[in-house]
């Protein structure tokens, strides 16, 4: 097999002396998947801005298919057959597939004064064939209407219509359901199939095993090893990555329960557009104790938590706090009576993205009298906590006079995670707590929860993650439609078990409440 | 996209920039401006047909000559006491109703509504100080109970105006944007009957209330009486917006109002009361506009009378040329401050139309409300290495 692209020697200063990339070899094979693996800020993303010609390298050589190029524009890199699927997508909502494909590339016709669409849609309904995509009928959709794995095949598309060979996904499963990301797998095999080369950025393992071929692992801007996915282990994997042993499996003792801490009984919420998605939803959290709600994204979870911690009204039922009804309480009243939150949108809710990281540690604390000197604002005591959090939860930069916005998403999320868990709270609601962070602050944070459930927090847990439910939670409730299908211990169940439930499917023989 | 939602974009096109490019833009945008008005005034000074030409370029006859009109604008605005004091009455009054478009901005709201908050604070001034004179003692006294309660009486009818929008927004999601501006027209018309009807003076002719007592006028200091202005009131201004300041950066409240300006669904979840701080930040952009109406009757008119100038649409102008933010007020303030004053001798001593000076206050502000453009060209010269921007954001 022949190099589709070779990385010699890449080495990446920013102003300031950061050094994302130090010295980085590479080498990927045509036809094969090559998984970049490594925590967030190990570099993985800043290498490849450098190969798709986002980033000039500070040293270092790039060779696409044996030549050495330099890409001053992601243009020239398109040119050059390179393509990148960011993340966060890059379509016009608004427009439809085809023209959101056509977009900058479009045949004309009429001396350039029409647009020869037809020839696009049979080009683009050609390529959705001959790679499975599935979105030759929905060509003339806008993009907005189309799930988020359909989105992200749009973008696959789009990157084929502009004749790449080599694909460089960034974390694309981080947008994804389990069962989307599956699919994109079987993209991955279809493109590779066909020739085409697949450069994957993940900071999950078992994604990494599952779609490689090869895996390059980076750690703190440098490279660790390049070993075939076949022969490796999750273990061997994490260590590489992290530095350490990392202990992937949850140790937990059974749970000693108190009084009981949130009831929830008879609640219905609506959401935006006034459709029921939480219906009659009875539930209660103990002091010390991990309530775990499982259930495909959408199925209500979001409203349930909103409407617990205050940010959304619910129709009817009733929210407690240590048995008193605090359903009519403002949001910050919440806050007062020790309610942590982080919420599944962190870019959205739970900072200001704008705002420094000293601003952002203040968001929900207001209050607080440790922030206070007579009526002004101690902004010197806000910037310890800030110190505080991204030292506790290792955020990356170190620097609390960094906005927001510029931090990687794990990142966000550990300052997050750092700043409800850091408030000493008597009740935590955890939305996807994990989502986006590598396997050492995913330890870090799971050892957390499990540690304030010890001293008696009640945690609620809500996860896609179902294997960060079943090791963490006590009891689990399987939330489907907005309601929960059943109550169960995880211990009792299986996996398949509570896909079935999951799915609305009752199995008499896994009730156990 | 809705028109609002356009001119929200548009303003909200100033916010990216970190302080030291705001900075930047502001300053290329007024000496863009100059520049390209005196081009205007130059083509106009051809267009125009006058009796002595006063300017000739190879051959062609011009009536106004640009560099005359910017040394008169500059001479008129800061050379004797008497030129000085207006430029600086001016810049006071603007320092008031640009903190009323400058704190609502903060919290992500748009008060256009300014004027019609000036104007019928300016009435409950008049109208409130006439009402207790009878009962005020005389003397240093006298003015002091007069002076507070005139300017009490101006933040409270203000206040309750710049109120009554936030209601309207928070009770029935009426748009600020519609509201504020419509409620100017309403202000007028509303204070223009009320004075008809009820409160004329009926010893002259015209729309206008009686005079308030001697007692209650804000004299001036060190400048002139006809300047029509305070020194001590200028000082008073100030002190507002350092209060502004410290409101915005300091306490709890202003941290909160800018939380809801830059992202109200984070605001929320930080336990945020939307309601109140959208009440609190319109009630207090209404209440400052009405004490630049008190200022306005008790420092320069001694009444209320019709056609008020439009120091409340002026107020937006500088608030957008401070980006905004209370510190850049004063000089902002100041500039239109000369522009206003300079622009009245302009007229008197080169015959140029003060229209012409409008238009360069037109240029300012439209080129102050495209800082794309400049935007571009400061990355440029970045890029180049020309100039050295910060990229810190606030604080």
């Amino acid at each position: 097999m022949s190099v589709a692209v070779r990385l010699e020697g890449i080495t990446k200063r920013f102003p300031g002396g950061v050094v994302a990339n130090d010295d980085i070899d590479l080498a990927v094979e045509r036809g094969s998947v090559h998984v970049l693996l490594g925590e967030n800020g190990a570099g993985k993303t800043t290498l490849m801005n450098v190969l798709y010609g986002l980033y000039e390298p500070t040293e270092g050589t790039v060779y696409v298919d044996g030549e050495a190029v330099t890409f001053d524009t992601p243009q020239d890199a398109i040119e050059r057959g390179v393509g990148m699927i960011h993340q966060h997508f890059t379509l016009v909502d608004p427009m439809t597939v085809l023209e959101n494909i056509a977009l900058g590339w479009e045949p004309v016709r009429h001396g350039g004064l029409g647009i020869d669409d037809t020839a696009v849609e049979e080009e683009i309904r050609a390529l959705s064939e001959r790679y499975g995509f599935g979105i030759g009928d929905v060509v003339r959709t806008p993009v907005e209407e189309l799930s988020v794995g359909a989105q992200q095949r749009v973008e696959v598309v789009k990157t084929l219509y502009r004749g790449a060979d080599i694909f460089i996904f960034d974390e694309p499963t981080a947008v994804l359901t389990p069962q989307e990301a599956e699919q994109l797998f079987d993209v991955f095999e279809e493109l590779t199939a066909q020739g085409k080369t697949i450069i994957f950025i993940t900071h999950k393992l078992d994604e990494a095993l599952t779609a490689a071929d090869e895996i390059t692992v980076l750690r703190d801007g440098r490279k660790v090893d390049t070993v075939d996915a076949a022969g490796s282990t999750e273990d061997q994997l994490a260590r590489q990555m992290v530095g350490r042993d990392v202990l992937l499996t949850v140790d937990k003792t059974d749970a000693s329960r108190g009084d009981t801490q949130l009831s929830v009984s008879e609640l219905s919420v609506r959401n935006d557009q006034g459709i029921t998605k939480v219906d009659g939803v009875d539930l209660q959290v103990d002091q010390g104790e991990i309530f775990g709600v499982a259930g495909v994204d959408g199925n209500g979870q979001t409203e349930l938590v909103e409407a617990i911690t205050g940010i959304r009204d619910h129709e009817s039922g009733s929210v407690s706090v240590r048995g008193e009804d605090i359903s009519d309480r403002s949001r910050s009243e919440r806050i007062a009576l020790g309610m942590s939150y982080i919420p599944g949108e962190r870019q959205e809710r739970a900072l200001v993205l704008d705002f420094d990281l000293i601003k952002n540690a203040f968001l929900g604390g207001q209050r607080r009298a440790e922030f206070r000197t007579g009526r002004q604002i101690d902004w010197a005591a806000v910037r310890d906590h800030a110190d505080e959090i991204i030292e506790t939860y290792d955020v990356r930069p170190p620097d609390p006079t960094v906005t927001a916005r510029s931090l990687s998403g794990g990142n966000q999320q550990k300052f997050v995670v750092g700043r409800e868990f850091l408030r000493d709270p008597d009740l935590v609601v955890a939305a996807h707590p994990t989502r986006g962070v590598d396997v050492g602050s995913m330890e870090f944070i799971h050892e957390q929860l499990l540690e304030m459930r010890d001293r008696g927090v009640a945690i609620l847990l809500v996860s896609a993650a179902l294997d960060e439910v079943t090791s963490l939670s006590d009891r689990i409730g399987v939330l489907h439609e907005g309601s929960f299908v059943d109550v169960v211990e995880p211990e009792s169940v299986t996996n398949e078990q509570l896909g079935l439930l999951m799915a609305g499917k009752t199995d008499p023989a896994v009730s156990s409440r | 996209m809705s028109v609002s939602g356009r001119l929200k974009r548009l303003f909200g096109s100033l916010v990216g920039l970190s302080t030291g490019e705001r900075v930047l833009v502001s300053l290329a945008a007024v000496a863009f401006a100059i520049g390209a008005g005196m081009v205007v005034i130059l083509g106009a000074g051809y267009a125009a047909s006058c009796e002595s030409p006063v300017l000739f370029i190879l051959g062609v006859e011009f009536c106004y000559n640009p560099t005359e009109v910017l040394f008169v604008l500059v001479e008129g605005a800061f050379v004797g006491n008497f030129e000085l004091g207006r430029t600086l009455r001016w810049t006071t009054l603007f320092l008031f109703t640009g903190l009323s478009f400058a704190i609502p901005y903060k919290a992500g709201l748009f008060n256009i509504g300014a004027q019609g908050q000036f104007v019928l604070g300016s009435l409950g001034t008049a109208v409130g100080v006439l009402w207790i004179a009878g009962v005020a003692p005389g003397g240093t006294a006298g003015a002091v109970v007069l002076v507070s309660a005139g300017l009490a009486f101006g933040a409270v009818v203000g206040g309750f105006y710049g109120f009554l929008p936030g209601y309207l927004k928070v009770r029935f999601g009426m748009n600020e944007v519609v509201t504020t501006l419509l409620f100017n027209f309403i202000a007028t018309a509303v204070a223009f009957v009320l004075v008809d009807q009820y409160f004329v003076d009926e010893s002259i002719s015209g729309t206008q209330t009686r005079a308030v007592p001697e007692v209650a006028r804000l004299d001036p200091q060190l400048f002139p009486d006809s300047a029509d202005f305070s020194l001590l009131v200028l000082l008073f201004a100030l002190l507002v917006v350092a209060g502004v300041f410290w409101l915005l950066r300091r306490t709890i409240t202003g941290y909160e109002i800018r939380a809801m300006g830059r992202q109200p669904k984070a605001a929320v979840f930080g336990g945020v009361d939307e309601r109140f701080t959208t009440l609190f930040s319109m009630t207090t952009a209404g209440a400052i506009a009405g004490i630049g109406g008190a200022v306005y009757v008790l420092m320069v008119v001694g009444r209320w009378q019709t056609g008020p100038p439009p120091v409340g649409f002026d107020g937006i102008a500088v608030s957008i040329l401070a980006s905004n933010n209370p510190v850049g007020l004063f000089p902002s303030g100041l500039l239109f401050g000369v522009l206003q004053s300079g622009g009245q001798e302009v007229q008197v001593q080169t015959g140029v139309p003060s229209e012409l000076v409008g238009v360069l206050r037109g240029l300012i502000i439209l080129l102050v409300a495209t800082p794309e453009l400049f935007r571009l060209m400061g990355k440029r010269l970045q890029r180049h290495g020309i100039i050295d921007v910060g990229t810190d954001g606030e604080n």
